[in-house]
């Protein structure tokens, strides 16, 4: 009889550790979903709920703050996302935070992140607030492409222009791959070197001829005066520059 | 000896004997009989439906079977679980590493745990333990005319001997599977900790953030349909046990086989169900 107690209380405390655990485990789960938080509801129109499912995170700064409660489609183009958010959390969205759908890590689970607002006024239980548009996916692929295509036609032509060089066709071609061509250019340069120096020389003589002397004489003069007018303006400058320390430092 | 007993047995069957009595005649399994197994099943249930009902309430009964089956099978069922916690976390990490997921760990172990490796597992090391000794329990006493007497004295056998097992199976089951899951995680938790540097309170965290109240009451629901199947098929061997010592250890090995085997297909038609409304 007495084992038989023992064994009651035994099943007894088996039966209350399960129910416990349970308890537990049922509390926690619950924890997640704000079974157990008190929460109000807000709401925000996007033109694309793109994959978000009811029970996915919202998130505010990075830390989930509730989760989504409904979507439900508005008009052809417009979809309504109800968000259950921690009571607690309200004080920090403002009526002119954003809401914007986002990716949560690779496996590709949606979440809305909530960002701050910068107006005083607190959300209330209720509120719509604005939505961004999220960058899709279809649309950077989009314009990829199309960077793609502009890259493969310059890519093209750079092949065009580099098998002619190659060839030795055009200018730059006949310089690249030419020698009769490198050579005449060698002439040339040393051509003109000479031809150079003789119309030195010439200058020279010509500023001791009778007939060019005045004209040269006035524009050096010329040359003068222009000097001195830089070197004023420089000295006005720095005394500018040198009252104005003056001030700002009294 | 025997042989002569059992062709004799034989030779009458078709005229006398009930349909259940005629299958465990046979030594073979066929087809025919298959069916009328599952026919005799189905009205011993109804019938422990219909009694579980109907008063007197073997109160006292029901819960020393509790015990023996809840409290008796905890260290089997808790050793079991932490095992398959802590080889299915190893086992898993190397997969999870190729895509360099192992933060993912703690959440896949707690689903597979959870929704499946906790119950079915629990189900099946009960239908070993719990409905082998119902089956040979029964049985011994059918054999040994025990049954017949109680009938002869006034006590319903029924509702004293298979009601209170059936309910405690089918109420223990879920609470050890309980247990299962919590120890079974713990085994992940130490799992983890083999090759990584988890703590325990990040472990848990993830555990429960990757959790869903789906994955945690179907598991729950079909867990009691196991501890009912395990019973249910235990007590149903046994008490329609042959005459002999040797119907006793038949009795006790289907009671085992069909059990598992029940144990499978109900989770096959449960994770279905599960499915349809996730």
């Amino acid at each position: 009889m007495k084992n038989e107690t023992g064994n009651k209380v035994k099943l007894g405390i088996f039966i209350t550790a399960g129910s416990v655990l349970l308890l537990v485990a049922i509390y926690f789960i619950g924890a997640r979903q704000h079974l157990f938080d008190r929460t109000i509801i807000i709401t925000g129109v996007f033109k694309d709920a793109s994959g978000l499912m009811v029970g996915n995170n919202v998130r505010f700064l990075g830390i989930n703050i509730g989760t989504i409660e409904g979507i439900s489609i508005m008009t052809d183009s417009t979809v309504r996302v109800d968000m259950q958010i921690e009571e607690d959390i309200k004080k920090f969205i403002k009526t002119d935070s954003k809401a914007i759908i986002s990716s949560e890590g690779l496996m590709g689970n949606k979440a809305i992140s909530l960002t701050p607002g910068d107006s005083g006024a607190v959300i209330k239980d209720g509120d719509s607030i604005a939505t961004i548009k999220p960058a899709d996916m279809d649309m950077i692929m989009a314009k990829l492409n199309r960077t793609v295509d502009n890259a493969s036609s310059i890519t093209g032509d750079m092949a065009v222009i580099t098998k002619n060089i190659r060839n030795g066709k055009g200018s730059v071609g006949k310089l690249f791959s030419d020698t009769v061509f490198a050579e005449n250019l060698d002439q040339t340069l040393v051509n003109l070197k000479y031809g150079m120096k003789g119309f030195s020389d010439n200058m020279e003589a010509a500023k001791h001829s009778v007939l060019l002397k005045g004209a040269f004489k006035r524009m050096k003069k010329e040359e003068r005066q222009e000097r001195k007018e830089e070197k004023k303006e420089v000295k006005e400058e720095k005394k500018e520059e040198k009252e104005q320390r003056k001030e700002e430092g009294k | 000896m025997v042989d002569t007993v059992d062709k004799q047995t034989n030779g009458k069957s078709k005229e006398v004997l009930t349909d259940c009595e005629v299958i465990n005649n046979r030594d073979g399994y066929s087809f025919h009989s298959f069916f009328a197994d599952i026919g005799a099943l189905s009205s011993f249930t109804l019938r422990f439906f219909r009694e579980a009902i109907r008063p007197p309430y073997e109160f006292n009964e029901f819960l020393r079977q509790s015990y023996l089956i809840g409290v008796k099978s905890f260290g089997l069922v808790g050793i079991t679980g932490f095992i398959m916690g802590l080889v299915l976390t190893i086992q898993s990490r190397p997969t999870l590493a190729v895509f360099g997921a192992e933060a993912w760990l703690p959440a896949m172990v707690a689903i597979s745990i959870v929704r499946e490796i906790g119950p079915v597992i629990t189900a099946v090391i009960c239908a070993g333990k719990v409905g082998s000794s119902i089956g040979a329990e029964l049985a011994s006493m059918k054999v040994t005319e025990q049954i017949d007497a109680m009938e002869v004295s006034g006590i319903n056998p029924f509702n004293y001997i298979v009601v209170t097992r059936v309910l405690a199976c089918t109420f223990m089951i879920p609470l050890l599977t309980v247990f299962a899951d919590a120890i079974g995680l713990l085994g992940g938790f130490a799992g983890v900790n083999i090759k990584g540097d988890t703590s325990f309170s990040l472990y848990f965290l993830q555990v429960f953030n990757s959790l869903d109240f789906m994955d945690l009451f179907p598991s729950l629901i079909k867990s009691f349909f196991f501890g009912q199947a395990v019973g249910i098929i235990g007590c149903y061997k046994g008490y329609n046990c042959n005459e002999g010592t040797e119907g006793v250890g038949k009795a006790a090995n289907s009671a085992v086989v069909m059990a598992s085997l029940s144990i499978f297909i109900i989770d096959m038609v449960a994770v279905q169900i599960t499915s349809f409304f996730m």
